[in-house]
């Protein structure tokens, strides 16, 4: 009979406890964001999209090398002596027209190995993670900053300066060969007698 | 008086009964519906720490008229394997139970569907047609998990009844009357005068009666919150184990009916514990018509008030809903038969006693 | 032909036809649910009697408690997974023998009963006159069937406690 009513009063007690308690989380404030409107604060050192800024990439290949799931692929061509491509911010001269510069973010793991080699610290994380896609392949992004003209341009440039750099050599062996047979004929009738030079 | 008034503007019996009996539909139901829903889900958000819906309108209000615009547009689905006709009926007889108990609800002294002497009593007896529809629409969807929500709720309404009719019969005793409308009347004047506080009786008899009234309320409200299958006793629709039960199978309209026919259920049960302890559509604190002279106010006034009390019970099973968990079988069927049950006629007799003497 | 007439017919359709549906079917779960129309019907015709307080006790006795019971009783006898539940009619010749004697009955009753017609207004409610009646006339009665039922109930404990 005691359990009785004891459990009857406890029954009562408790919901008015309870009861309390969710009138008081009425009207505390929410925990939860509105989000696309409201964000969180993101953390100092927080690991999100990179971002190149080319400005200063000297197309060295460092942080490609370093990306251990292979997402950074870097082409780069030559600049002809002519060319002045400028400095980098930390005073580094470039030397090299990035052609291709591309960094595959359904690959990427956001470990930001990349970041560290960067002599130039051109490389590095943004507080950017809202960049689904419903393509994959518009995950894979390109930094470079030369139109595709440009970069053919480039090429055939160095193309060019090769193909001349090529023939001069070829030129001047020509006609450095060509010396050498008129100095071996001039030797050979100077002198013909010395069994030394023929070995050489 | 709402009927007069309309016999005068449509000069025929028919048309004014007719319109009479959309009225509550239209006026009531379906805006209150619609609000009761955005509250709940506020309510839930709020004592979640959550917000809760925001986007559609400011804070959300537009919330469940999309939501509404999105089951009309859904595709009806039937299984194939159901008993069609049954499960096609079923939602309109819930709604109908439902509905049926607001022909006896008295909104203010002008607007009551049907001034019936056994109002009370017949809203608690239209209640066992919603079960009849629960039964039919768990049977018919022929679904184990609709099956068992439709049993559980028909053992749950039945068990529960009885409490709430002994409740009744207190009330009764002391008052000798069962019609609603007479039953606010005589909680006229202010709040001391409501059947919670005595009642209109004056003296030492009113200060024996409050003990009373107050374990009669406490049984009433949660005999009525097993009624209409809120947490904590909301066993037959069990989201977490039965996939929210008798209605599993129902999409589309025929959902939306059910779902209307579960908040104008709340809304009718809140009704009557209003009426029976807390005044009915009397205002508490007198009324602005009588000050300001103006008698047409009075029955706007006391509509107001009617769905003010009517809404706060709302609220409350609300709160209780995210206060309380969910009790088994044998812990639900123990607190009606074991508790609610001898208490509730202990209190009658005492009740009783009181009165005759 | 007034509009109560119309109704009235309406609900004696209903009564009369869902009644005759409740032994034809053959789905035992469609016929509880046809039982529900007749009732149904039948609290019409007493709410058109004017006898209220009768129409709500047949709400409240017949759909809400016996009804359910039935359905309840029909649902759980048998496998859920076993949709057909099917019913026959067996010994159709003596059936018919004892449906023709009752209705002789019925309808010879029906002529040979002289009918009051008396005019008069019906009362607004029949509450306050049962209340009086049971408690003063029939008060015998009244504690007879109370008793009763109260037997029945403590029994019915009783058996389900072993």
């Amino acid at each position: 009979m005691k359990e009785y009513f004891n459990n009857i009063w406890l029954g009562l007690f408790t919901v008015f406890v309870g009861m309390k308690v969710t009138f008081k989380h009425l009207f505390t404030r929410s925990v939860t964001i509105q989000y696309p409107d409201v964000k969180l604060q993101l953390p100092e050192r927080e690991r999100n999209r990179l971002y190149v800024n080319m400005d200063d990439c000297i197309g060295c290949d460092q942080c490609a090398r370093a990306c251990p799931v292979n997402c950074i692929s870097i082409e780069t061509v030559k600049s002809l002596p002519t060319e002045d491509l400028g400095k980098t911010s930390n005073g580094k001269k470039k030397a090299l027209w990035v052609t291709k510069f591309n960094i595959d973010f359904a690959k990427c793991c956001y470990c930001q190995l990349c970041v560290y080699p960067c002599p130039t610290e051109c490389i590095y994380m943004t507080d950017v993670f809202e960049f689904s896609e419903f393509e994959r392949e518009k995950l894979d992004y390109s930094f470079t900053t030369l139109t595709p003209e440009e970069i053919e341009e480039k090429k055939s440039n160095f193309a060019a300066a090769e193909a001349e750099k090529a023939a001069q050599k070829l030129a001047a062996a020509a006609a450095a060969a060509k010396k050498a047979e008129e100095q071996k004929a001039a030797d050979n009738k100077t002198s013909g007698d010395k069994p030394e030079d023929k070995k050489e | 008086m709402i009927y007069d008034f309309l016999l005068k503007l449509t000069g025929s019996e028919i048309a004014a009964g007719f319109i009479q009996s959309l009225l509550p539909l239209f006026v009531f139901i379906l805006p209150f519906a619609l609000f009761a829903v955005l509250l709940e889900r506020k309510v839930s958000a709020h004592m979640q720490d959550r917000l809760g819906p925001m986007r559609t309108g400011y804070h959300g209000i537009l919330q469940t008229v999309a939501d509404i615009i999105k089951l009309v547009q859904k595709e009806d689905i039937v299984p194939t394997n159901s008993d069609k006709p049954l499960f096609n009926i079923a939602p309109v007889l819930v709604f109908t139970g439902s509905y049926a108990a607001f022909a006896a609800i008295p909104f203010s002294s002008a607007f009551i569907g049907s001034n019936i002497d056994l109002g009370l009593f017949f809203i608690v007896a239209v209640s066992g047609l919603v079960v009849a529809g629960i039964l039919m629409a768990g049977w018919a969807s022929n679904n184990k998990y609709t099956l068992l929500g439709a049993m559980r709720s028909a053992a749950q309404v039945i068990s529960y009844e009885i409490p709430t009719m002994l409740v009744i019969l207190t009330i009764v005793m002391m008052t000798g009357t069962l019609n609603l409308t007479t039953l606010s009347e005589l909680q006229t004047g202010y709040f001391w005068n409501w059947m919670i506080l005595g009642g209109p009786v004056a003296g030492l008899v009113k200060l024996a009666f409050i003990p009373s009234m107050f374990i009669g309320f406490v049984i009433i409200y949660i005999s009525t919150l097993a009624e209409v299958n809120r947490t904590p006793f909301d066993i037959p629709e069990a989201e977490s184990e039965l996939v929210s039960g008798y209605h599993t199978e129902y999409s589309g309209m025929k959902f939306a009916m059910f779902f209307l026919a579960e908040y104008a259920n709340m809304f009718a049960v809140s009704a009557i514990v209003a009426a029976v302890f807390f005044g009915g559509y009397q205002s508490p604190i007198g009324y602005l018509g009588n000050t300001l002279d103006i008698l047409w106010l009075i029955p706007i006034e006391q509509f107001f008030w009617f769905t003010f009390k009517g809404v706060f019970f709302v609220f409350v099973q609300m709160w209780l809903r995210w206060t309380l968990p969910r009790l088994r079988v044998d812990q639900l069927m123990a607190l009606c038969w074991k508790y609610l049950i001898p208490i509730a006629f202990v209190n009658l007799l005492i009740v009783g006693l009181i009165t005759v003497l | 032909m007034n509009i109560y007439d119309i109704i009235f017919y309406i609900f004696a359709l209903a009564t009369v036809g869902s009644a005759f549906m409740v032994v034809t079917t053959r789905n035992i779960v469609h016929a509880a649910f046809y039982l529900l129309l007749t009732f149904f019907g039948v609290t019409g015709i007493y709410v058109l009697l004017t006898a209220d307080f009768v129409a709500i006790v047949q709400l409240v006795v017949y759909v809400g408690g016996i009804l359910i019971l039935l359905i309840f009783g029909v649902m759980l006898t048998n496998k859920i997974t076993n949709v057909q539940i099917k019913t026959g009619s067996l010994q159709l010749f003596p059936a018919a023998i004892g449906v023709g004697l009752f209705a002789g009955i019925l309808v010879s009753a029906l002529l040979n009963t002289e009918w009051k017609t008396a005019a008069g207004e019906a009362p607004k409610t029949t509450l306050n006159g049962l209340g009086f009646l049971l408690m003063n006339e029939y008060i015998i009665v009244f504690e007879v069937l109370g008793v009763l039922l109260l037997v029945a109930l403590v029994g019915a404990a009783s058996i389900a406690r072993k």
